[in-house]
């Protein structure tokens, strides 16, 4: 048919184009329908709400009477000030404990150690628990008078003082959770309990798939056991470092749980954490508006983090 | 040319968007949904004793009875509300928190309840004021109780000791319990507002009941130098030992079990607490008027009033009448004051067979001259949260709190909360 | 409330040792590592130890005797009946399944869509809806909550097991979806191409081809899912108000508001409510296993 325009044969093509393309489309129609009606919408207006000051019952404020009003609080409260730094330090610690004590249990799992399994299984239990049991064993063993760490410390200050004449036995140890400077680092206790294991995982993943080839040639060439860790096996785990840092930073900021069951911010909001002071603004004190800013800052927060991770895959997935 | 789906792929996604889409449960219209906050053992059984006794006399309509977390359900209760269906029927409390919900115009109007049950004649003038708001009554008192210096009689007579009446002598009790190697006080402040007792009480005997009630309707200071006595007198009591040390580690509950145990004398607390004393400590249970502190200032007491309203949006009003008016009866206000010593609100409850402790808290209540609910009833929700932070954050560290910093910074909340109410 | 992970690549029991064939003599230092391992280990089950000792006793009995000092003659298992019976333990945990399972399957099933669509075909939006969802694993979820609720009851789902089961259904989808989007592209193209030729339709591909390969990660990550949505407490405070319909945690926050100063007793109740993910996981773990070396034997 030599009738048929170059113009026409564009416009077949393209059509053919189109066709094909609406493939994934219905793939993704129902699954992104309820993705985007329950998450991404709410999330939209919770942007939304946290320049209105609606208190969740009163109609909803009309999108002239937005304001930064929520924001321009948010420096002034000294309550969110505390809050924040409450995460900055369980981002702290989340970046340093769980994961070298991760990392370093991977790495002796990863030897033929007898009795692995049951070891593994030792520090992987606590992340089939809930939050809620977790939280609830733990300000157990935080109990001041008769739970489990004050027995023990009472009871071995008296052992000592038993021995040695110059000790003074405690008549009791710390109030853990009732104490404004401990309450918030128990409860990072019994988080970086939970978190470990989960690092330990993710580590152990990563060392299964390395190449044996390159740490056999390494060994080959001499190296020690640490020397074939720091110049050989971490820097090959980069990858998963990268992941292992973006979760835990993810995380520290989502911290909620724990906090709602253990102090529930207490004593006097020393513990709390932006997700509890948004709970606790939104739902206790009924300004779902200020409460909003709050998420919208700690959306902010991890957007932050997520971003560059994000970043740096589209370049592998486009490279690859 | 290729299939691009076939028809199962198509069926599968149909089935699912219908599945997701009507997933809607059809309401029953007979069913009354009863929302209640009694999660504390004494009162739950007391709930769903009244409840069986509902469903046995009215097989008709029955009544979905959901009761949550105490603590809990102060936070939820906004979602009921406005949910849909929202329940018909919800336990609550009188004051500045059910004012909250009416000025929302989430509380149904009751007068028409109050006409058709006789409830203005029935009723305490004093409880239907409480439940009045404009012209209409939006909320069915029930019950109250009484806060009062609980103490364990065997303990004070073993060390020599009375009720403290006076400041003087509430510093030589704390004395000389701690000296005995016994807690004076007890008080637990994982939920903090236990010690807002303590605030409310200091303050109406420190500065009187009409500075105190115009602090909690947000017309006082909180930087007024009177508040800052509230907290010398408070800071005073932790110099002689008075409290329980780590008490933000105990629900009330847990710290009761300290007085239980015969390690701690005395517990500022609401009349609820008999619901958690074991019987055999109970007949050694007694208790007076908190001390007093400035002589020339009338008595105020916390006595706050429980209750019910019916959710504005209820799809069961007349259900909800129905058991509304049941549970404000003179039958079920006899049945709770005879199982829990709750106070009753009724005129016409026959009180000739309450317990000693009864009849000792309605003279303490009368012989007041102010009564408030309690802090957190009294004030706005959002101060209350403020307040109960700032309480906590002061007794867990009470000799080095920076006691300027927390009132200048409640004084913030206080001017903008006002500022916000104003502008409503 | 949920984790974050990165792929699709899970191994809590890998058994590793890839690089190391050889068992080794023991040595002192050794010993000396496996001796410290064991305090660790012993260590890190002390909660547990707690939990379990607890259970068995009376408040009453810890009180006099202390923790260490357990009467033996004294211990009981009247609080696990008294959990299950008291605090209707047992119709919590019926509920925790009615409102899991089908989240579980629904999630999976959807994210398999989005995930063989994203991982099978080029198009323009590809890598932009594939980081929403990545996105949306990682955000706080908190921020949901108040219009989740709104939603619910403009859908008249508010106060039924159907809003868990949809909010757990959406909002599990994102990780998913990533982890299952990673696992399909690892699938070989060719498999694919050659079902082409022989003239399978699009949807046949990805119900006859890819999701047989996908099980393995579709067992680990149910396993990973079951716990994760079993264990939600905040969305069913927020979303469900009658007490028959709550699920386990919920049940068990009321427990503890009934009985505060019941230690042992509320231990208890936390032991009951641990139990199904623990025989999931299990269960689940053979799978799994089996799934990991199904992936590396390709």
């Amino acid at each position: 048919m030599t009738t048929i325009s170059a113009a026409q044969r564009g416009a077949q093509r393209e059509r053919r184009r189109m066709r094909i393309n609406a493939t994934p489309y219905l793939f993704l129609l129902v699954p992104l329908a309820v993705y985007f009606i329950w998450i991404v919408f709410p999330m939209l207006f919770s942007v939304y709400l946290s320049l209105t000051n609606w208190d969740g019952i009163s109609p909803i404020p009309a999108p002239n009477a937005l304001s930064l009003d929520n924001y321009n609080r948010l420096f002034t409260d000294r309550d969110f000030g505390v809050s924040f730094g409450n995460n900055v330090k369980w981002m702290i610690v989340f970046l340093t404990v769980p994961t070298t004590v991760g990392l370093g249990l991977a790495m002796i799992f990863n030897t033929d150690i007898r009795g692995s399994r049951w070891f593994k299984i030792s520090f992987y239990a606590p992340l089939i628990l809930s939050f809620v049991v977790i939280g609830t064993i733990w300000a157990w063993i935080y109990e001041p008078r008769a739970g489990l760490l004050n027995s023990v410390i009472v009871g071995v200050s008296q052992l000592l003082a038993s021995i040695f004449p110059f000790v003074t036995p405690l008549e009791r140890g710390p109030g853990w959770l009732a104490d404004r400077n401990l309450a918030l680092w128990s409860i990072m206790g019994a988080a970086v309990w939970r978190q470990c294991g989960y690092v330990m995982i993710l580590y152990l993943a990563g060392l299964k798939n390395l190449d044996p080839s390159l740490i056999e040639a390494a060994r080959v060439d001499g190296a020690n056991g640490w020397q074939l860790f720091r110049r050989v096996i971490f820097p090959l785990l980069g990858p998963i470092t990268t992941v292992v840092i973006v979760v835990s930073v993810i995380d520290s900021l989502r911290a909620f749980d724990l906090v709602q069951v253990m102090t529930r911010g207490g004593p006097g909001g020393a513990s709390n954490v932006l997700a509890n002071f948004m709970y606790i603004e939104a739902f206790n004190n009924y300004n779902f508006g200020y409460g909003a800013s709050i998420a919208v800052v700690l959306l902010g927060l991890s957007l932050f983090i997520v971003v560059p991770y994000l970043y740096r895959t589209v370049k592998t997935e486009l490279e690859y | 040319m290729k299939k691009l789906l076939n028809r199962r792929f198509l069926v599968l996604a149909a089935v699912l968007i219908a599945v997701v889409v009507v997933a809607g449960v059809s309401a029953q219209d007979s069913l009354i949904r009863y929302a209640s906050n009694a999660s504390d053992e004494g009162p739950r059984g007391q709930d769903e004793a009244m409840v069986a006794r509902w469903n046995e006399q009215h097989p008709d309509q029955p009544i979905e009875h959901s009761v949550t977390d105490h603590e809990a359900f102060k936070q939820a209760i906004r979602t009921y509300l406005v949910a849909d269906p929202a329940p018909d029927v919800l336990t609550w409390f009188a004051g500045n928190r059910m004012a909250f919900f009416v000025d929302r115009g989430l509380a149904a109007d009751l007068s028409p309840l109050y006409e058709r049950e006789g409830w203005y004649d029935s009723y305490a003038p004093g409880f239907v004021a409480l439940a009045t708001a404009g012209e209409g009554q939006y909320f069915v008192p029930t019950s109250y109780y009484w806060w009062a210096m609980y103490f364990r009689r065997s303990i004070m007579e073993a060390n020599g000791l009375t009720a403290p009446a006076t400041w003087d002598e509430l510093l030589a009790t704390c004395d000389t319990l701690s000296a005995a190697g016994i807690t004076p006080i007890t008080i637990g402040t994982r939920a903090p507002w236990t010690a807002a007792a303590w605030f409310d009480f200091l303050n109406m005997r420190i500065n009187g009941p009409e500075f105190h009630i115009n602090l909690m309707l947000l017309k006082e200071s909180y930087t007024d130098e009177r508040v800052v006595a509230v907290f010398d007198h408070w800071r005073q009591l932790y110099e002689h030992n008075c409290f329980l040390p780590d008490s933000a580690a105990y629900e009330w509950q847990e710290a009761l079990d300290f007085m239980n145990r015969g390690e701690a004398a005395m517990y500022l607390m609401g009349d609820f607490i008999r619901d958690s004393v074991p019987d055999e400590i109970e007949s050694d249970l007694d208790f007076e008027m908190f001390p007093v502190i400035n002589p020339d200032m009338p008595i105020g007491i916390d006595a706050p009033t429980d209750g019910f309203f019916m959710s504005a949006a209820s799809g069961n009003p007349e259900g909800a009448y129905d058991f509304l008016a049941f549970i404000g009866s003179a039958e079920e206000q006899q049945f709770a004051a005879d199982n829990l010593g709750r106070l009753p609100t009724r005129m016409d409850v026959d009180t000739s067979g309450f317990s000693e402790a009864q009849q000792k808290g309605i003279g303490l209540v009368q012989s007041a001259d102010y009564v408030a609910q309690f802090y957190d009833r009294d004030t706005t929700p959002e101060m209350a949260e403020a307040g109960l932070n700032a309480f906590a954050e002061f007794i867990s560290d009470p000799m080095n709190a920076d006691v300027t910093a927390l009132l200048e910074s409640l004084e913030a909340d206080r001017v903008r909360i006002a500022a916000e109410q104003a502008a409503e | 409330m949920t984790d974050t992970t990165y792929n699709g690549q899970f191994s809590p029991q890998a058994s590793g040792a890839l690089f190391q064939p050889r068992r080794k003599p023991l040595t002192v230092r050794r010993a000396l590592l496996y001796a410290g391992l064991l305090i660790l280990t012993l260590i890190w089950l002390l909660p547990f130890f707690s939990a379990l000792l607890t259970s068995v006793r009376t408040m009453d009995e810890i009180s006099l005797n202390g923790f260490w000092r357990p009467d033996l003659n004294t211990l009981t298992l009247e609080n696990f009946t008294q959990a299950w019976e008291q605090a209707r333990v047992s119709r919590y945990l019926g509920n925790s399944f009615v409102i899991t399972l089908p989240s579980l399957f629904a999630t999976l099933f959807l994210s398999s869509l989005s995930a063989f669509a994203l991982a099978r075909y080029k198009f323009r939006l590809a890598l932009p809806l594939y980081f929403m969802f990545v996105a949306g694993t990682m955000l706080p979820f908190q921020i949901l909550l108040l219009p989740v609720f709104k939603l619910a009851n403009d859908w008249k789902v508010y106060n039924t097991h159907w809003a868990l089961i949809i909010i757990h259904t959406a909002f599990q989808m994102g990780f998913c979806t990533m982890v299952l989007r990673n696992y399909m592209k690892t699938i070989p193209n060719d498999i694919v191409e050659a079902a082409r030729v022989d003239g399978c339709s699009d949807f046949r591909i990805y119900w006859q081809i890819i999701i047989p390969l996908t099980l393995p990660a579709m067992a680990a990550l149910a396993t990973l899912e079951f716990t994760w949505i079993f264990n939600d407490y905040l969305w069913a405070l927020i979303l469900v108000q009658n007490d028959a319909l709550k699920p386990i945690t919920a049940g068990l926050a009321s427990l503890q508001g009934q009985f505060t100063t019941n230690w042992p007793l509320i231990t208890a109740g936390s032991l009951i409510g641990v139990v199904p993910t623990l025989f999931v996981f299990a269960f689940l773990q053979r799978y799994f296993i089996q799934g990991l070396t199904l992936g590396s034997g390709k």
